[in-house]
């Protein structure tokens, strides 16, 4: 990571040197001093999925922060639910429009215990299996104003979803015997190991750890770790660790702040995911993304439909602004994802308002609009 | 208390087993003292029982593997009888012994006496400040299948499957027992812990078999809560919960969680309930770097065998050390390393050991 | 000094591919690397549609037309991460850099230094190449209209075998004043190149392939060379294959550059042909380069200066570099971007005429870049 630094000094020492590079900005029209280069009649197409519960609330908000910062981007809606089939879009439209978009903004899908058809498979695997979503990051990050117990969390918790006990592959064997399959391929693991340390390359991270139950689950979570383990030799500059998962649960509610990136399978992953979001502050404030090779479905890290509040204009919509402000950054609007980030993290701060879950009175609208008052176009750096 | 869900479970099997139970008779438990800082807490816990004359005699036994006569590693015959005898135990931490072929100690004791349930509680401490207050959640966990069948197979290469197993014999024993065990110790609420929205079937039949259990005990609250919904919660607001139920993994996960909330592993006992036995046991590591220097916690083994004394319904003696330990740990003034302190094992022990003359 | 430097812990994923091979002397590159390598397929850093790309900027020039292409990419919003990483003297960092480039598959280059002039110190270049196996380069040598050069409408495309040849670097002193260098010319390799070219042509429409050679002299590799590419054409009936031998063409190409299409030659006849080539169209600063093996691809300008002469002088022209990230966008299926990029350099070099000295024009590199970036502003293409 020295070594980026070492030459993003070199190109910038380069640049002073050479007064012309310094031209390539100020020679461009006044809107580009923004870094705003977009012309009006440029615009993104994005899937939304309203989800279940709160989630219509909390895209409202986006919609309405987007529309009030002007941000080239349209939404292409779906009702998508499994608790209302009759209504719900098919699967296939959803999942073309958002490989045709290739990206989607989705709020928490509700999974009820027992489906109508007796499927195994909730939606949302569905909907993971058929884009080959696998890999799911959440950015646990301590945020200014929301008082927690622990400071200075900033984890990244990594997280294979295609397969695992997620396999969808259970049978009554004998009456009373229910066996439930847990599948581990060398491929997938690989992949995601992959992804991991990927993505610890490209944000400067230094360390991944890998959360496993190897010394029970021998050959499944044992042909992860080793999958792990074989990809961290290519990746010499990066720390590797192991951690069996129920001592990584209780490091992470003692010392949190010891953990960088965290890659893991399916469940171990979601344990974790929740914890770290009920570090940092609760499901409401916490954003994630799934990944697969072509398209990133952005949505709440911790997967809580919070059915309880639907309609009280409650819930808390930073999780879903935050999504959208990674969304932003993901299609190259990287400034008005930071202004969206800013302007959250303005909110917080001040501290005046607050909703419900963050120990505060406001409403889902009121904190909206705090976040639209605060927008500000960034500064020219 | 205890003894009597005991039995209710064990009504099947031929041995009955109130007799051992007769108040002022001198009772005889096993000890197993581990490996590493085992012995030192093991020895301290006995010195503690001793000043508090609590009618116990201790079997101590060794339980290094020895070849067997199937020419396999296993815990010496001994060791077994003792405990089969003695139906209760107390247990130090073992090492796992690193290589294969083997089965690790403490899987070998679990199936030995049928362990199908492990309780854990966690509580804060008193004087032991984390950043969680007023924790008090009790976690039983399923110990027999599920994740941890270890049936595993690799069925092409680079596919591995491994199979979680639930069976309804097994859970509907774990859930009655935690029913039972909430209300032999007075508390309110039961939460079966699952993830059926996605193992709408193995999960599925675990929860079938708590809500069914949570009609025959209408006064004990029950509630149903996504894993990880649990997780998520339980960071933010512990006093939500009571007494947790649930599979082996999520047991295995959450209860360190919760041992993490309360300071770790070397203040939670934890008690493994089975068929043909009850063994306590600390489940903190054998710590070989601080073995043999007087350095260790003996807490957790201490409040095992409290734990152990609730269950052979000597309660007395049981709230008598434990308040000694509490109140050692809340003066502050002799407390281990790991605590914060300086102290010394052996002045910890001594500090509790008065306390106790003390008292009575 | 080899086995020195072999006690160095190797990557274990494949032992075979990632040894120490920089610090091996010449004799054990070409001996004890199989030229065909095993390789462990990794998976490809392609994550919601971003790629992840190494950029090893290399000495010179490198830097700063680095920094031209990461501007242009992010007005055109390219959905390309790079990994940037600087090789400087140390060995280690050459291996980072490999292991860099295989973890994600794509590079994009600038020439990297070697310093030394010892016959102990492989060339950076070529080891980079050797190392991952990057059997062909190709050089789409097509002219721009609007740059003034002596031959108007060239349209050649030159591959050339990468990793062999005269570039095996096998070269001692048998004895006092004598010294013997060594040609390999392998049957595999010749084979890969050829179907390659072939199977290129077939691909992109072209009519015909012509093997360059010296095999009346060099008869029997330059030899092997040429015969495996006549067996090879019959499997291509429909593309017409000739061959025509070295001194020929350089003769032919300066003379009546437009009978070529698609040329194959081995390494060092690779060399000398894309620098005439790229003469005639209009300098070192315009075209690039592609290198392919079986699991990686670099993209790089197609001549290989570092230029460090002008380095820091707002004058290099950023031509070459930027057509090679077009290669690359290319390469990821960014079809879109590339040809945003594409355009842009297009009307800039051939309707405004904004050219850098070696052009003939006065303008610095970043205009030239401004102006690019104002032509991708104003495109209707505009993916993200």
């Amino acid at each position: 990571m020295s070594l980026l630094a070492r030459n993003f000094s070199k190109i910038l020492v380069q640049a002073t040197q050479t007064a012309g590079v310094r031209s390539l900005h100020s020679s461009l029209p006044s809107l580009n001093e923004t870094g705003i280069s977009e012309r009006p009649d440029t615009r993104i197409t994005c899937t939304l999925i309203p989800g279940d519960g709160v989630g219509p609330e909390l895209v409202y908000s986006v919609q309405e922060v987007f529309k009030a910062a002007s941000i080239p981007v349209d939404f292409e809606s779906y009702f998508f639910s499994e608790v209302n089939p009759t209504l719900s879009a098919p699967l296939d439209d959803v999942a073309k429009s958002i490989s045709k978009n290739r990206v989607c903004l989705k709020g928490i899908l509700a999974t009820p215990d027992y489906s109508h058809t007796g499927e195994l498979q909730t939606l949302n695997m569905k909907l993971r299996n058929s884009l080959d979503l696998y890999a799911n990051v959440v950015h646990v990050k301590s945020l200014p104003g929301v008082k927690r117990r622990h400071e200075d969390i900033d984890c990244v918790i990594i997280r294979e979803q295609t397969e695992g006990e997620y396999s969808a592959l259970e049978h009554e064997s004998v009456k009373g015997v229910v066996e439930c399959l847990k599948i581990v391929t060398a491929k997938k693991s690989q992949r995601i190991a992959k992804f991991a340390f990927d993505y610890a390359t490209k944000n400067n991270r230094k360390k991944v750890t890998a959360v496993h139950k190897a010394n029970i689950m021998k050959l499944g979570d044992g042909l992860f770790l080793r999958s792990c383990e074989e990809m961290a030799k290519l990746y010499p500059k990066i720390e590797f660790e192991r951690m069996i998962v129920d001592n990584c649960t209780m490091q992470m509610v003692s010392k949190p702040q010891q953990f960088d990136v965290m890659v893991t399978p399916n469940l171990y992953g979601n344990i974790v995911d929740n914890l770290a979001s009920g570090l940092v502050g609760g499901a409401g404030v916490v954003a994630g993304a799934s990944y697969s090779a072509n398209c990133v479905v952005f949505e709440p890290g911790a997967r809580h439909t919070y059915s309880e509040a639907v309609g009280k204009n409650v819930a808390n919509p930073t999780a879903m602004l935050l999504c959208s402000a990674k969304l932003l950054r993901h299609v190259n609007l990287p400034q008005y994802g930071d202004m969206i980030r800013n302007a959250i993290e303005q909110v917080l701060k001040d501290g005046k308002i607050r909703t419900k879950d963050i120990g505060g009175q406001n409403s889902t609208q009121e904190f909206t609009y705090a976040v639209i008052n605060n927008l500000k176009m960034p500064s020219r750096v | 208390m205890a003894a009597r869900i005991l039995k209710n479970i064990t009504s099947a099997s031929t041995r009955t087993v109130g007799s051992r139970f007769y108040s002022g008779e001198i009772k005889k438990c096993t000890i197993i003292p581990g490996d590493g800082i085992g012995p030192e807490i093991s020895a301290a816990v006995q010195k503690i029982f001793a000043a508090a004359n609590v009618p116990i005699e201790w079997e101590s036994v060794d339980v290094t593997p020895v070849k067997g006569p199937d020419g396999k590693f296993g815990i010496p015959q001994a060791a077994i009888d003792s405990v089969n005898r003695n139906k209760i135990g107390l247990k130090g931490p073992l090492m796992t012994p690193v290589g294969k072929g083997h089965r690790s100690l403490n899987l070998a004791l679990r199936k030995e006496f049928n362990l199908y349930a492990n309780v854990r509680p966690c509580r804060s401490l008193e004087g032991y400040k984390t950043l969680y207050d007023h924790v008090d959640v009790v976690t039983i966990r399923e110990n027999t299948e599920g994740e941890y069948s270890g049936i595993e197979h690799e069925i092409v290469d680079g596919v591995v499957q491994s199979i979680k197993l639930i069976t309804e014999d097994a859970s509907r024993r774990v859930a009655e027992f935690a029913f039972q065990y909430t209300k032999d110790n007075g508390r309110h609420k039961v939460t079966a812990v699952h993830k059926a929205n996605i193992m709408r079937m193995s999960d599925g039949l675990f929860l079938r078999c708590c809500r069914e259990m949570a009609e025959k005990y209408p006064d004990v609250k029950f509630e149903e809560k996504y894993l990880d919904t649990v997780c998520l919660n339980m960071v933010q607001d512990p006093t939500q919960y009571d007494v947790l139920v649930m599979p082996n993994l999520y047991g295995d996960i959450l209860s360190d969680m919760c041992a993490g909330l309360v300071g770790g592993l070397g203040l939670t006992p934890s008690g493994n309930i089975g068929l043909n036995g009850a063994l306590f046991e600390s489940v903190h590591g054998t710590a070989p770097d601080i073995a043999g220097k007087d350095l260790a916690n003996p807490t957790a083994l201490l409040l095992s065998a409290v734990m152990m004394l609730r269950y052979m319904n000597l309660n007395q003696y049981a709230s008598k050390i434990e308040n000694a330990c509490f109140e050692t740990i809340k003066e502050a003034k002799y407390l281990t390393g790991d605590l914060g302190g300086k102290a010394k094992c052996s002045e910890f022990t001594n500090e509790i050991c008065e306390k106790i003359a003390a008292s009575s | 000094m080899a086995s020195r430097v072999l006690l160095k812990k190797p990557f274990d994923l494949g032992k075979l591919v990632l040894r120490n091979q920089s610090t091996m002397s010449a004799f054990e590159i070409q001996h004890k690397t199989p030229l065909i390598k095993k390789v462990e397929a990794i998976p490809v850093a392609m994550y919601g549609g971003r790629h992840h790309v190494t950029m090893l900027p290399g000495g010179g020039i490198g830097p700063e037309l680095m920094g031209y292409v990461k501007e242009v990419f992010k007005y055109a919003g390219a959905p390309v991460d790079f990994e940037v990483v600087d090789i400087g003297d140390e060995n280690s960092d050459l291996d980072y850099a490999l292991t860099s480039i295989k973890r994600n598959g794509v590079a994009i280059k600038g020439n990297i230094e070697t310093k030394s002039e010892s016959a102990s110190v492989v060339s950076r270049n070529v080891a980079i190449r050797n190392e991952l196996d990057l059997y062909v380069n190709i050089l789409h040598c097509k002219s721009y209209p609007g740059v003034p050069a002596r031959q108007k409408d060239i349209d050649i495309v030159i591959i050339r075998q990468n990793t062999e040849g005269e570039y095996a670097m096998l070269e001692h002193e048998s004895v006092d004043g004598v010294v013997e260098s060594m040609k390999v010319v392998t049957e595999s390799n010749s084979d890969r190149v050829a179907r390659f070219a072939f199977e290129y042509a077939k691909k992109n429409g072209r009519k015909r392939v012509t093997t360059i050679h010296k095999a009346n002299i060099m008869k029997l590799s330059d030899g092997l060379f040429l015969e495996t590419s006549r067996r090879v054409a019959k499997d291509y009936p429909e593309i017409e294959h000739n061959d025509m031998i070295i001194d020929n063409c350089c003769m032919q190409l300066v003379s009546k550059p437009h009978q070529f299409d698609v040329m194959i030659m081995t390494n060092l006849y690779g060399s000398i042909v894309s620098n005439v080539v790229c003469g005639l169209i209009g300098g070192a600063g315009l075209l690039s380069g592609k290198n392919y093996g079986d699991h990686y691809a670099i993209f790089e300008p197609g001549t290989r200066n570092t230029g460090t002469a002008i380095a820091g002088k707002n004058i290099a022209n950023p031509i070459a570099m930027l057509s090679a990230s077009v290669d690359m966008l290319n390469h990821l299926g960014h079809v879109q971007h590339a040809e945003l990029i594409q355009r842009a350099i297009e009307k800039t070099i051939c309707e405004d005429k904004i050219h850098t000295p070696d052009l003939g024009g006065s303008a610095r590199s970043t205009d030239v870049v401004q102006r690019i970036i104002d032509h991708i502003l104003q495109a209707d293409i505009r993916p993200w």
